[in-house]
């Protein structure tokens, strides 16, 4: 881990005012389940509202997504299209950590905004339902949220339009597409995270349950974060200095 | 001032001309830039790179129709799922996306690299400027917006038995779809190009108009469906949800009992005169950023 790197590209994601805006995206959803916890029906399920449309619809679905992106371009995208990597790049810094340090740094604004964000909203929501719902979900945020800033800054890496890349891979993949062809489950993070918040509980399929069982779901997280990580690397290792990205 | 030296100026005739030729004028800069921008949101002219996502994702919003036309075809008409007063519901994805990919590129170059000035200092006023960019751009949208409709009425008609008859019992719907998809894509682009002149970045502003559309979506739904009595309002906050409705009402069809706008259960001509205010008002934000914007 690169140090200097890693405090260089805090300074980039913090320093910005739309980081305000990514804020007030997480706070969305502890929104969302306050508005739920004071004016739902009296017939709402709680554990199906926090599973099904809290944090398995909208916060892994939409949010997490858009949040991961947000910051992993904003991490790698950015000073490739600005052309001031140039300048981290023509150092003798290997590029190896200067990849490591970006994706850690990205990994963990994320992290730490949606974490937290899952634990409140979910906390708020559930009223006495099975707490394993809400620590499921913010462990497989934490996980998930990893997965999506590797593949996201790889992305970022390889094309210079990453921002609409990744939209069409979050949406049109993982949310339209997936809902016709239910193989994509295999190739979707979104599965990958939902599968990894199904280890904290068992649910009734009427209420919740992911797609994807807990291991394949370990497993293929794991297997896609190493080898995009791989991937990013050696994409940037072979990145030359003058050519546009 | 000291005498001029006698031998040191001298003018040479190098044959430099005034223009006299036809000067074109505002409307043919006006229809240049229209036609320009037009090529631009779908890369024509550009690198292959820029095409494509507009081509991508247009093709994505034509997939429902052709489903439709070949399930239609194989097994006959009555099997009527996708239909033009719901398509958006099919094609919201695609076209939030093309929004979020070409919208940032209208006005983005000029004002990053202060271009402006080179468009002010010609006949082209500063309002032309920003409605000759925004009508082009509502037009390429209207690709995937009105084009999947136009599709879906066509191919309907072709493919029935009695095509007069058809004719006769639908006809109605070739207006209604050009109502709707003309709707649709100058809501859409007028509120993403509103979002786009305020980004000072093309990222932020492809970040924010994916938000603006497809974060709405899903929380509208929530607060419609949780929120009770105040929280059905919530229906008209969500640009697609708004688009959807005033395509109901322009077909003159009542909501499914199952979408948003059934479950809010307001008066589905609000949508309509919401969604005109909603292009109205962006409209007059982009104006506004180009009358106080340096050159």
């Amino acid at each position: 881990m690169n140090f200097p790197v890693a405090r260089l590209t805090a300074r980039m994601l913090l320093g910005q005012r739309r980081t305000l805006l990514v804020v007030l995206l997480a706070l969305l959803p502890v929104g969302i389940a306050l508005l739920f916890r004071l004016a739902a029906p009296a017939d709402a399920d709680p554990e199906r509202f926090t599973a099904r449309t809290l944090l398995g619809g909208m916060l892994t679905g939409t949010i997490l997504p858009l949040v991961s992106l947000v910051f992993a371009t904003g991490a790698f995208g950015q000073d490739i299209e600005d052309g001031t990597a140039v300048y981290l790049l023509a150092t003798p810094v290997p590029r190896r950590d200067i990849v490591v340090a970006r994706v850690a740094v990205a990994w963990l604004a994320a992290a730490a905004l949606l974490v937290p964000a899952a634990l409140t909203a979910g906390a708020i929501a559930i009223q006495g339902g099975d707490p394993g719902i809400v620590a499921g979900f913010a462990a497989a945020i934490a996980a998930g949220s990893l997965v999506y800033t590797i593949v996201f800054t790889w992305l970022s890496i390889a094309t210079s339009r990453a921002l609409v890349a990744g939209l069409l891979y979050a949406f049109l993949w993982e949310g339209a597409l997936s809902g016709l062809f239910s193989g994509i489950r295999f190739l979707s993070i979104r599965q990958y995270t939902a599968g990894i918040a199904g280890t904290f509980f068992d649910l009734p399929a009427s209420v919740y349950q992911p797609r994807l069982d807990p291991l394949p779901a370990l497993v293929l997280a794991a297997a896609v974060g190493a080898v995009f990580l791989l991937l990013a690397v050696r994409r940037l290792e072979r990145w030359e200095t003058g050519e546009a990205a | 001032m000291p005498p001029a030296d006698p031998r040191a100026g001298a003018i040479y005739d190098l044959g430099y001309r005034a223009y006299d030729g036809p000067r074109l004028g505002r409307r043919a800069a006006v229809l240049s830039l229209y036609v320009f921008t037009l090529r631009a949101a779908f890369g024509i002219g550009r690198r292959p790179a820029a095409k494509v996502v507009p081509v991508l994702v247009t093709a994505f919003a034509f997939i429902p129709a052709l489903i439709q036309l070949g399930v239609a075809a194989l097994i006959g008409s009555r099997v009527e799922v996708v239909a033009p007063w719901n398509y958006l519901g099919f094609s919201e994805v695609p076209v939030a996306l093309f929004c979020a990919g070409a919208a940032p590129e209208v006005f983005g170059r000029d004002l990053r690299y202060r271009t402006l000035a080179l468009y002010f200092s010609r006949p082209l006023r500063r309002q032309d400027y920003a409605l000759a960019k925004s009508a082009a751009f509502i037009t390429a949208l209207a690709v995937p917006t009105l084009g999947p409709l136009l599709l879906l009425v066509i191919g309907n008609g072709l493919a029935s038995e009695d095509v007069p008859g058809y004719l006769a019992g639908h006809w109605r719907e070739l207006p209604q779809s050009l109502a709707a998809g003309l709707l649709i894509a100058a809501v859409a682009g007028l509120g993403s190009l509103a979002i786009a002149v305020h980004a000072p970045r093309r990222a932020h502003a492809t970040a924010a108009i994916a938000a603006w559309f497809l974060l709405t979506l899903p929380v509208a739904a929530i607060i419609v469906e949780v929120g009770g009595g105040a929280g059905r309002y919530a229906a008209w906050f969500s640009p697609f949800d708004l688009l959807y409705g005033a395509a109901l009402a322009i077909f003159g069809r009542e909501p499914g009992a199952d979408s948003i706008q059934g479950a809010a259960g307001l008066p589905i001509a609000t949508y309509l005169l919401l969604a005109l205010l909603h292009a109205a008002a962006a409209l007059a934000l982009i104006l506004r950023r180009f009358q106080r914007v340096q050159a």
